[in-house]
């Protein structure tokens, strides 16, 4: 009922993967990313792969894209004119007084996306409840419009204090501009986040200025690509914050797609997750350069309502997604101190790990892993071939230095970047009072699967998931994103029932300015209301999101001591503490999901198989610190309760599978692997 | 050497021979104390009360081995970090010895002697057992809002017992049990109850936490590769900064500081410091500081011995967060009786002004004679509020304080940052918006001030204005030191605009009001606080013209100062 195409750009690879409801298929593709137009590379990967008549019996195209991300790196976006509150004019450049790197006495701040001679003050003031201080100076309005237009500023970002309260001194303003004359793009702090701190959401405002312009091109240019090729269905595009949302409305709120990198891949596993009687699941999601894990508890990722990227903070929904730069790629040295180090530094594709001949001369953990027989032959599917000798002379290069052989260097590597993974997964589950023990290992990537032995050991994990396509695996999660639009409003209330009430104004507002930003033709009985409360001890400003799963037409119908109790005992389960003071709101949330038609089972996965010449290979064993022989089997030929030592070939992917653990394929082709020690 | 004289070194030696460990075991070891360090970190600020702790970061959690040898620390306040060893090791010494430590207890140390901090910063410190055998602490010490000193911040104090309720070094949680009458003590001496309950649950949450994570740790090592590794730790760390000062010559080099008064009685307080360089080794020779003053500018030794600490590790430390062997290098000479190693009880409250001081002045001095080793003088200060009142409509008490951030110098980098902090440097301050949620108050500015940052090759970065409307009738304590002693330039730069701070009231009659205790502030009136620029770097002649050209387009300085320091440059 619902065929569809999932296209995720990549820094290295663009993934291509295509659900065909007719033949209940799935096929799999990657291609290089084209940086500089990545839509050549999404346009001929779907011409590979799909007919103009297959293409228009598709339904959905869904996509990951980091062009938003890209024109942030490469501060190559529109030029911005900022206004702003009189006596905040600073904002963007004082932001909140802290040193990155709290140690580096000659730290400096990146330069802010707006110079200040286009930051222009207008008198104007509101109060923290959203009463007018003082009215709105339109003659300077008008002023700085002129100025903008006379310098060429392409985007405008507005963004007053207080205006979180009160949306009408910034939406006078923008009228006010649009009557002058401006034509380019506006963007309103109150449009974008509802939630106060200034330094946040007038960031958020500008990157959305910034990299509007940047966006729309790109989507448009796709959208008329695709469709001239003959695709003739709904284009989606992910969202930070989870679940996806049209091109049409990624073209008004770009910075909501800023950071969707890395979320395709929680989608995935949160789908993953429902499908298992919603088993709960940390990730590890290995590419050539980081690291990426995220909490799955009760079927869906763990969302936050800010993040940050390239230093800059972005106030949005946000997939708690902690990334590390720990990756296949990530280069090994030696510090000051005489000690190894892996990563953030990463050979990228270009010279790519030493093993590929390519002129890489610094250790990879890819160097260090094929070094010691874990990517069995060091066939790949492109063709080229590894070169164990390179490997071996880049891992004495580093280890040579503190007398460490190559073998014990590799050795070091592996351990050293896992142990730092599973560090970060550490941090994640303990901010959310969880025992990573509980949790099953989800394991993705192209070096997720061949690192998650030594990662589940270091965190006591005794299951471990691969699913199918798992290289894909975050093109595969893409296919299962909703729709989903989040709204939120910061009013600071105690706890009583006649503040529930007005939250639940507050609600029916935030209800209703979503439904208006919808530009969607599903029908509206598939709707789904969700309602969430941050909340806090009175006096604290960390607040627990609360979510109130059982709240489904979009109010709170629970009474204030009900709240209370919800509250407290999600208080004691994360922080295993109690306190009795006042409870105070602090922030009322409003989500629409429009789940898409469900695909219906996993399908049979079209991919080419890399040809195995020999069955066994002399591989390193973590377990039994030896050389030992693997047996290696391609991962469609694997039969369902075998036994390691096996290294388990598919096209994306290795899954290296350590002496004492079994392996199990379920019904929906995941790789269950088991540690029969624990 | 001098008989009167105090010698302390910095970082503790090895306590165990040469042991076998391989490398990788001692870089994962790292790695994991680093993480149970920043889980102890996560833990607290998560639940803290007081926003100096969850905003401010006025805080520092860290791992000890049991020779009180620092581990590991998450990124918080470094001259909090550099004092922890003392807390620890005299909070157990409260307690009666090792000998009476316990599985699950929670110590409680404040006594500013100690501590090297003014009584709010209390400590709670965890002995960490592993197969009953003690082999680490893990410490929190964080900045209470109040603990019942004369009044909830002080510039004025005349000794130690005006500043707060101590507590020696006693038990707070026995065997993981709460002790009720010890709790019910601290929650009884503070004007903000509900405040320091919530903050004492948080720090029992962060070192228990770190307790848990270092447990795990042993247990999957055990205690002899655990050790070794330590060791290797450290050696590793001591590397670094001998790395570092191997580059220096030998030689003495001295710099002068001053602090702008006692807080009780006029006049200023100079001080120097000598730099000595030897062998991979660094001194720094305070004992020629003035003696203890009458007012709380006093800086208790563990507090000078965090401040050289902490200087070398930002200069030396290759940006990373030290741990024991970075500290090996390090001597502080000092003579008690002096601003920096003063005999209770003399008052101590504003003991981090002089530590900050002493951070820039041993800088000075390296910087007189290697310019490009080190930045020009920042703004010089943390320039502090503390405010509190009661809230007209509800007779609630409230209380909040923060630092504001800073120009900082330029140095042979390039030019200053514009506003962050130097040593304090994960502080974050508040945006107004959350101000205006929760204290009577409307943010009237903070904003850049022009003209602030230092002329020179390299300009020093713009300090900053905040001004305040007070809605409601309220009091504030301010601390904003360097009033007198502009930001210094280097190497032929100029100096920055100094801080200071005002009362403004509804005559527009401007107050100055720089280090004062339980200043009135009515209804109506205005604060501002001036936060200086910092220090230029380099001959202003030298620097290129399309920075001037930039800068004067910025309105980062106007056409009178270019005039000044670039009369040279034509503007069409």
């Amino acid at each position: 009922m619902s065929s569809r195409i999932g296209v995720d750009i990549g820094g290295t690879f663009t993934d291509f993967i295509l659900y065909d409801e007719s033949g209940n298929t799935v096929t799999i593709d990657k291609i290089p990313t084209t940086p500089s137009s990545p839509e050549i590379a999404v346009v001929e990967v779907i011409k590979r792969n799909l007919d103009a008549d297959a293409l228009s019996k598709v339904d959905f195209f869904l996509h990951g894209t980091t062009v938003g991300l890209n024109a942030l790196l490469e501060r190559k976006g529109s030029k911005v004119g900022l206004i702003c509150t009189k006596g905040f004019r600073d904002t963007l450049e004082i932001r909140r007084g802290d040193r990155d790197e709290m140690y580096n006495l000659f730290w400096q701040p990146s330069p802010p996306l707006v110079p200040r001679y286009l930051r222009i003050e207008i008198e104007e003031r509101l109060l923290a409840d959203g009463n007018t201080h003082t009215p709105l100076n339109k003659d300077q309005i008008k002023e700085a419009c002129k100025f903008f237009i006379k310098e060429e500023v392409t985007s405008v970002a507005i963004a007053y204090i207080n205006s979180y309260t009160n949306k009408k001194h910034e939406l006078d303003t923008e009228k006010i501009f649009r009557d002058n004359g401006f034509k380019g793009q506006i963007s309103l702090s109150s449009m974008v986040s509802g939630e106060y701190r200034e330094y946040e959401r007038t960031t958020t405002t500008v990157i959305d200025a910034f990299v509007k312009d940047r966006m729309s091109n790109y989507l448009n240019s796709l959208k008329k690509q695709l469709n001239s090729i003959g695709f003739k269905g709904s284009f989606l595009v992910t969202r930070s914050g989870s679940g996806s949302m049209t091109f049409d409305e990624a073209e008004d709120r770009p910075f909501e797609t800023i950071m969707s990198g890395p979320v395709a891949g929680a989608e995935g596993a949160g789908e993953l997750s429902r499908k298992l009687e919603n088993i709960n699941l940390v990730t590890a999601d290995v590419g050539g350069t980081s690291f990426d894990t995220c909490l799955i508890i009760n079927g869906r990722p763990q969302i936050q309502f800010e993040g940050k990227i390239v230093g800059l903070p972005v106030q949005s929904p946000w997939v708690d997604v902690r990334s590390i730069g720990a990756g296949g790629g990530s280069i090994a040295y030696l510090d000051e101190g005489g000690l190894i180090r892996s990563g953030p530094q990463s050979s990228g594709a270009v010279p790519g790990p030493a093993c590929y001949g390519k002129g890489g001369k610094k250790p990879t953990t890819t160097d260090a892993a094929f070094f010691l027989g874990m990517l069995g032959e060091g066939k790949l599917a492109s063709g080229l071939e590894l070169n164990k000798s390179f490997a071996e002379e880049a891992l004495i290069s580093v280890g040579g230095k503190i007398n460490l052989s190559a073998h014990d260097t590799a050795k070091g590597i592996l351990k050293i970047s896992s142990s730092n993974m599973a560090d970060a997964i550490r941090e994640i589950t303990i901010e959310q009072g969880i025992d990573p023990r509980e949790l099953k290992l989800l394991a993705f990537g192209g070096a997720g699967p061949l690192m998650s032995n030594l990662i589940a050991e270091e965190l006591d994990i005794k299951e471990i998931i691969v699913p199918p396509f798992s290289g894909n695996f975050s093109a595969w999660g893409l296919l299962g994103a909703d729709l989903l639009q989040m709204n939120a409003r910061t009013k600071i209330l105690r706890l009583s029932d006649e503040s529930i009430n007005e939250c639940n104004n507050i609600l029916k507002e935030l209800f209703s300015e979503l439904e208006k930003r919808q530009k969607i033709d599903f029908s509206a009985s598939n709707q789904i209301k969700e309602v969430a409360l941050d909340m806090r001890w009175m006096g604290q400003e960390h607040t627990i999101t609360l979510k109130l799963e059982k709240e489904k037409d979009g109010k709170i119908s629970l009474n204030s001591n009900q709240l209370k109790d919800l509250f407290m005992n999600e208080y004691l389960r994360t922080f295993g503490s109690k306190l009795d003071t006042i409870v105070e709101i602090v922030s009322t949330r409003a989500s629409l999901r429009v789940p898409l038609p469900r695909k219906s089972e996993t399908g049979n996965i079209k991919q080419d198989d890399i040809k195995i010449t020999n069955n066994k290979i002399k591989c390193y064993s973590f377990k039994k610190d030896e050389i030992i022989d693997f047996n290696i089997v391609s991962r469609s030929d694997l039969k369902s309760d075998s036994s390691g030592p096996i290294i388990i070939v598919e096209s994306t992917a290795i899954t290296y599978v350590d002496a004492n653990y079994d392996v199990k394929k379920d019904k929906d082709n995941n790789l269950i692997i088991n540690n029969r020690e624990m | 050497m001098n008989e009167e004289l105090h010698h302390y070194k910095c970082g503790i030696d090895r306590k165990a021979e040469k042991f076998e460990v391989d490398p990788v075991t001692t870089q994962i070891v790292r790695n994991s104390l680093n993480s149970a360090a920043e889980q102890m970190k996560r833990a607290l600020c998560r639940t803290a009360m007081s926003p100096v702790i969850y905003e401010v970061l006025d805080f520092a959690g860290a791992i000890y081995d049991n020779h009180y040898r620092l581990l590991a620390q998450a990124p918080s306040l470094p001259l909090f970090m550099g004092t922890l060893n003392f807390c620890i090791e005299e909070a157990v010494k409260g307690v009666g010895g090792e000998n009476n430590l316990e599985d699950g207890d929670i110590i409680i140390y404040n006594s500013p002697y100690g501590t090297g901090s003014h009584p709010q910063d209390a400590a709670l410190v965890a002995p960490v057992f592993f197969e009953n055998e003690l082999v680490a602490y893990t410490a929190i010490k964080a900045h209470w809002l109040d603990i019942a000193g004369k009044e909830p911040y002080s510039t004025d104090t005349v000794d130690v017992f005006q500043e707060g309720t101590v507590y020696p070094g006693v038990k707070l949680f026995s065997k993981g049990k709460l002790v009720d009458d010890i709790y019910k003590m601290c929650i009884a001496n503070s004007r903000v109850p509900n405040s320091v309950a919530g903050d004492i649950n948080a720090q029992a949450i962060g070192v228990k936490a770190g307790a848990s994570a270092l447990k795990r740790i042993l247990s999957k090592y055990g205690i002899k590769k655990f050790r070794a590794s330590a060791e290797s730790i450290f050696d590793a760390g001591e590397m670094i900064v001998k790395n570092y000062l191997k580059k220096i010559p030998n030689g003495e080099y001295t710099g002068f500081g001053q602090m702008d008064s006692n807080g009780v009685e006029p006049g200023k307080v100079p001080f120097e410091i000598k730099v000595i360089i030897e062998d991979e080794k660094v001194i720094l020779d305070m004992s020629k500081a003035p003696k203890q003053q009458n007012g709380p500018i006093n800086c208790p030794l563990p507090s000078t011995v965090s401040t050289a600490r902490v200087a070398m590790s930002m200069l030396a430390g290759s940006n990373e967060a030290p741990n024991e062997g970075f500290f090996r290098p390090i001597e502080v000479i000092t003579k008690p009786g002096t601003l920096f190693h003063p005999i209770s009880p003399a008052p101590v409250f504003l003991y981090g002004w002089p530590a900050l001081q002493a951070m820039e002045v041993f800088y000075r001095a390296l910087g007189s004679k290697f310019p490009e080793k080190v930045p020009a003088s920042s703004g010089g200060c943390i320039n502090a509020i503390v405010w509190w009142g009661i809230r007209e409509k509800t007779g609630e008490p409230w209380a909040d304080g923060a630092p504001h951030p800073v120009g900082q110098g330029a140095s042979i980098f390039g030019d200053g940052a514009t506003c962050l902090h130097h040593a304090e440097s994960a502080t974050r301050f508040a945006p107004a918006e959350v101000w205006e949620n929760r204290n009577p108050w409307l943010v009237n500015r903070v904003e850049l001030i022009q003209d602030s940052g230092g002329a020179g090759k390299y300009r020093g970065g713009l300090g900053v204005n905040l001004e305040f409307t007070m809605l409601e009738d309220s009091y504030a304590t301010t601390v904003c030191e360097r009033t007198q002693l502009a930001p210094w330039g280097l190497n032929g730069g100029k100096e920055g605009l100094a801080n200071n701070c005002y009362v403004i009231n509804q005559d527009e009659k401007f107050t100055e009001a720089a280090k004062a205790t339980r200043v009135s502030i009515k209804k109506g009136n205005r604060v501002l606080i001036q936060c200086g620029g910092g220090g230029g770097y380099g001959k202003p002649e030298e620097r290129e013209k399309s920075k001037i050209i930039n800068d004067l387009k910025q309105g980062y300085i106007s056409t009178e100062y270019l005039k000044k320091y670039y009369p040279n440059i034509e503007i069409n």
